[in-house]
């Protein structure tokens, strides 16, 4: 039996156990030393923002030197120039989130990268070696060259199903399959994770968001918590207490109502054990107000601290940001939505400092997809590949990851309009975040099914 | 917020000018007006510069129309035989029934009482309502930027007024034609949500393609994909935004995938579903949707300086006048789409009419469309004979006509998968009922009605404290759920079935949504009070009360047991005869709130 497949018993015989089913198996697993790196006193949580709608990467991390701007000008504004124009930001707004990488590194074509002028906290992290950028990272089932993109033979040459589509690659990024699939690679993490959570291995899949198959595991439920904690149904305190509790969780031969019973008397379940929780922690790091994502991170921050009360030693957890979809007014939205998740990540990796479990703790983005680099006059389209941030005190930060792309329309590594043609796989990334979290390399494929098709399982932000 | 409109763009017919790619202004039509006034146009036009006149017409030949599909079978028809089976197919139908709905389904039949609710009048429409409230009012008080009297809008016109067969179709159209009130950047908000909605409302008794038509020239559909301002390409690489034209095919008629009559996947040699179109098919669409823009001033449109804008307020004509087309920003380039090839010489109006034609006949518009409102009126998991019944339908009428919306509704209605009693065997059938349709229901059975007119409902969405969702408020494009949305690790999805409103179904918003309920049944939202005015007088008489309420909630579907523990916490208020209006409107508010948090109702049968 491999690692994989012992795990996979395990937790089933303790999710067995917790219905009162004896389970002789499960202790005997647990007697010949299962599970190694799961059963380790420390803790560690990922945790996914994922950018609704499609990030505009070319915005959010910009070419700043004199060479490489000026195309990236030229391409968004349809003039030379270092102003504000069409969707170009002003070459001096870069200026003060320009970064340089701390080992030295010299991308493709001499690129110089700045943050978005609003990502300031980020720029702080990037510096102080907390946070790395992967570039060009997408969906995809093998590596992928412009000509095998190009190519109508899917079968040697398969692609992600409907690129370009919200929904789908939102999907696909998530799960590794097209709206419809029941389990993403959250999920999927969590799922060899359960074991180690037993005392309350329903809190390992959380969700602070709405309803995200990334943290639905084969086994792991999302369990979903609003930014105020868990909710508590008032009537259960009142004279209607026995009576609405009888109605809420009454079990039913259909399939729906049973479904509706079950979301409920979890809810119920597990409201006390995460408001009690919750309410031991202290924590006293500002996030920002009016954010709507730094009040899902406040509320992930705040229930990794409770992750001693309750036994959990991994999680996976999953907040969103919605507004990228910038087909017109780019330049006022995306503004506002850097704002947001520069707001939202700095803080939270401040609070896990405080929480003392900034090690412990690794932050990504994610996004439908990335977006053209050429303009529709004043917004951009759906793209591919994109770039993306890692954050925390396990990453190797201050460093770029991945291969930078030309800045150009035309050059081989996009695929029309600079939408770009993604040269690290969802799947490598999503494997070296695997990695650090404790799964083995042999698990690698139960979690990331693509991966095997790349040569490289680490892109070593990790 | 204010954000800087895209506007009538001063560019002149030469390509390229360095100034084209916007004329700016405050408030979405103060350029275009300004040089009007000061006959800048240049082509003598009301509209400043490159206004071009309606295209004539039509030179170029646009193809005609197929032969409709082979004809249905007639729609069946039957009295209902009993109280519970009138109110489940008048349950499937509209929000709320009545007993003038009872009496109808069971002594002249389903296409009687559904021909009524066809010829009824339409009601006050959304803008004529705002009209009457003041809305439009250009005062300080600014009501042409505030977004709640959307909300006000949408709640008035599903809790109020008789024709509310057509509101619940257009509230199922709403979920497939999203146009969200969230997305609005500009003046008039509420304005261009009420004139979308009377779009839907409008055409919801009448046929496909002149909905598809009236939704894409709309101000409000324009604004939230992007057909407005959509611009032609340049030589300096512009390119036409693709967002309307991909999501036209995608999620308004035909899908991703090559469908059979009967909405499941054609496969492919490899068993592999066949994709419906490529990214060069969107490409090459999003050129036929560019050179629309917002009309200010068509039909009295009026704009007025005041003092505490810097540009002058336009009138609510800019929501409520269908986009107008200018050829100078037209796209020059050929359009291939689909296997359809529209010239580059086309006329706009003609390439519109062709590529909308080229949809509306797809073979996929039929079966994706019928699975789609089955699941919104029926059931999550038709199976794939009643979609392809309902898009044979859509394929023709029995008279010969495509796209018939009422011969569609009354297939889906009438349908023997829709008319069979449900059975303890079916573990399946049915659909959860999302939150806006259950307050809804609950809103018109309580006989809720407003003090001062206002119906001041605000955004209803946060699942944390109230109801969940909220009409015309979806977070994007894709709906508040997707047609195939799975909830993962359940007994339906080991089924392979899907639950498209579970999408909204979570620990925090069934306990939110409890506790809502909790508080509406007994006091309402603001002004819009229940009066519970036929169940007070029976309020002592316990069984009666909690059969009236089962019948018209539930359609009898509620179990014994929840029967049974209803009735036994309604008998512990001790209401007499005597008991005050307050003491029975606890114990209403109570009989409600509980069958309202049932499984047994939550999910409709």
């Amino acid at each position: 039996m491999n690692l994989w497949t012992r795990r996979l018993v395990m937790h089933r015989a303790i999710q067995l156990s917790a219905l009162g089913v004896a389970t002789p198996l499960a202790i005997n697993l647990a007697a010949i030393g299962e599970a190694a790196a799961f059963d380790a006193t420390d803790y560690k949580a990922l945790v996914c923002i994922f950018l609704y709608g499609g990030n505009d990467w070319a915005n959010t991390v910009v070419p700043f030197d004199a060479a490489n701007y000026a195309k990236y000008h030229e391409i968004r504004a349809g003039v030379a120039g270092e102003e504000e124009s069409g969707i170009a930001i002003a070459r001096a707004d870069l200026a003060d989130t320009a970064l340089t990488p701390l080992d030295g590194a010299v991308l493709t074509d001499g690129l110089q990268y700045a943050l978005a002028p609003q990502l300031v906290g980020l720029k702080r992290l990037f510096d102080a070696g907390r946070l790395g950028v992967q570039l060009n990272v997408g969906t995809l089932i093998q590596p992928t060259t412009l000509a095998q993109y190009q190519d109508s033979n899917r079968v040697t040459n398969p692609l992600p199903p409907k690129l370009f589509s919200h929904n789908d690659q939102q999907s696909v990024w998530q799960s590794d399959g097209s709206e419809g699939s029941t389990n993403g690679w959250g999920g999927r993490l969590g799922d060899i994770a359960l074991a180690s959570n037993s005392s309350n291995a329903q809190l390992t899949c959380i969700s602070a968001s709405s309803n995200a198959v990334f943290v639905a595991g084969r086994d792991a439920l999302q369990y979903q918590i609003s930014p105020n904690g868990a909710i508590r149904i008032n009537a259960l305190n009142g004279p209607l207490r026995n009576a609405v509790n009888n109605i809420v969780t009454r079990s039913s031969t259909h399939l729906l109502e049973s479904e509706c019973a079950e979301v409920t008397r979890r809810s119920i379940d597990l409201e006390g054990t995460v408001n009690t929780a919750l309410g031991g922690v202290t924590m006293t790091t500002p996030f920002p107000s009016g954010n709507p994502l730094a009040k899902q991170m406040r509320v992930v921050a705040r229930l990794i601290g409770a992750n001693a009360t309750l036994g959990v030693k991994r999680q996976v957890f999953f907040v969103s940001l919605g507004g990228f979809d910038t087909h017109n007014g780019l330049m006022s939205r995306h503004h506002r939505l850097m704002t947001w998740l520069d707001g939202a990540m700095h803080a939270f990796h401040v609070a896990t400092i405080e929480l003392g479990v900034a090690s412990k703790v690794t932050t990504f983005t994610a996004s439908d997809f990335g977006r053209t680099l050429s303009s529709n006059s004043d917004g951009s389209d759906h793209g591919w590949g994109s770039h993306h941030f890692v954050m925390g005190g396990a990453v190797k930060g201050g460093r770029f990851y991945g291969t930078a792309p030309h800045v150009s329309i035309e050059t081989d590594d996009q695929v029309g309009q600079g939408r770009l043609l993604p040269t690290t796989a969802v799947d490598q990334f999503g494997a070296t975040l695997a990695q650090w979290f404790g799964c083995t390399p042999s698990e690698l494929p139960g979690i990331l099914p693509n991966i095997g098709n790349f040569s490289n399982n680490n892109v070593g932000f990790l | 917020m204010e954000e800087i409109e895209r506007d009538v763009e001063a560019e002149s017919v030469a390509e390229d000018s360095a100034n084209e790619d916007r004329a700016s202004g405050l408030i979405a039509g103060a350029a275009a007006l300004a040089l009007s006034a000061c006959g800048a146009g240049g082509d003598g036009s009301p509209y400043g510069g490159g206004y071009s006149p309606p295209p004539p017409i039509p030179p170029t030949p646009i193809p005609p129309a197929p032969a409709p599909g082979p004809a249905p079978p007639p729609p069946r028809d039957a009295i209902s035989s009993t109280e519970a089976e009138a109110v489940r197919f008048a349950l499937q139908a509209q929000f709320s029934v009545s007993d003038a709905d009872i009496t109808a389904l069971t002594s002249t039949g389903w296409l009687a009482w559904l021909k009524a609710r066809y010829d009824e009048p339409v009601g006050e429409t959304g803008v004529s309502w705002l009209n009457s409230q003041g809305t439009n009012a250009i005062t300080i008080e600014k009501r042409y930027r505030a977004f709640q009297f959307g909300d006000y809008m949408i709640w008035n016109q599903l809790l109020a007024g008789p024709d509310q067969m057509r509101k619940r179709m257009a509230l199922a159209l709403s979920e497939t034609f999203v146009v969200s009130l969230d997305s609005f950047t500009t003046v008039y908000p509420s304005y261009l949500i009420a004139a979308y909605w009377d779009v839907l409302t409008a055409h919801a008794f009448g046929n496909f393609r002149q909905l598809l038509e009236a939704l894409t020239l709309n101000a409000g559909m324009g604004s939230f994909l992007n057909t407005k301002g959509n611009l032609r390409e340049n030589t300096r690489g512009r390119q036409p935004d693709e967002n309307f034209a991909r999501e036209v095919m995608q999620l308004f008629t035909i899908g991703l995938y090559e469908l059979n009559p009967d909405g499941t996947y054609k496969l492919d040699a490899n068993s592999k579903p066949v994709e419906t179109y490529t990214q060069e098919d969107v490409t090459n669409l999003a050129r036929v949707f560019t050179g629309y823009d917002w009309d200010y001033l068509s039909n009295g449109g009026t704009s007025t300086p005041v003092t505490w804008e810097r540009n002058p307020v336009p009138s609510t004509h800019l929501a409520t006048n269908p986009m107008r087309f200018n050829s100078n920003y037209h796209s020059r380039i050929e359009v291939n789409f689909l296997g359809t090839k529209i010239t580059s010489t086309t006329p706009g109006g003609d390439a519109l009419h062709i590529a909308l034609d080229h949809l509306f006949y797809h073979d996929n518009t039929g079966p994706f469309f019928a699975r789609q409102m089955i699941q919104r009126l029926v059931t999550s998991n038709p199976t794939p004979a009643y979609v392809q019944r309902v898009a044979t339908v859509f394929g023709n009428n029995g008279t010969g006509e495509r796209g018939d919306l009422k011969a569609v509704w009354t297939a889906i209605l009438t349908d023997e998968e829709a008319r069979a009693m449900p059975t303890a065997a079916d573990t399946l059938f049915g659909k959860m009922r999302e939150p806006i349709v259950r307050f809804v229901q609950w809103a018109r059975t309580a006989e809720v009605a407003s003090d001062n007119g206002e119906y001041e409902i605000d955004d209803l969405s946060a699942p944390e404290t109230m109801l969940g969702q909220s009409p015309l408020r979806s977070p994007s494009v894709f709906n508040f759920f997707r047609p195939g949305y799975v909830p993962p690790n359940t007994a339906i999805a080991t089924a392979g079935k899907v639950a498209p409103e579970f999408q909204l179904h979570n620990e925090t918003s069934t306990a939110g949504y409890i506790n809502f309920m909790q508080r509406v049944t007994r006091n309402g939202i603001r002004d819009v009070k229940p009066s519970y005015t036929t169940l007070l007088p029976i309020a002592h008489d316990i069984p009666a009360v909690v059969d009236w309420l089962n019948l018209r909630l539930t359609a009898n579907q509620l179990t014994s047991e929840t029967l049974g523990v209803v009735r036994a916490t309604l008998r512990t208020f001790g209401i007499k005869d005597s008991s005050s209006s307050g003491e029975k409107l606890d114990m209403l508010a109570t009989a409600c709130f509980l069958i309202l948090i049932s499984p047994d109702y939550l999910v409709q049968k």
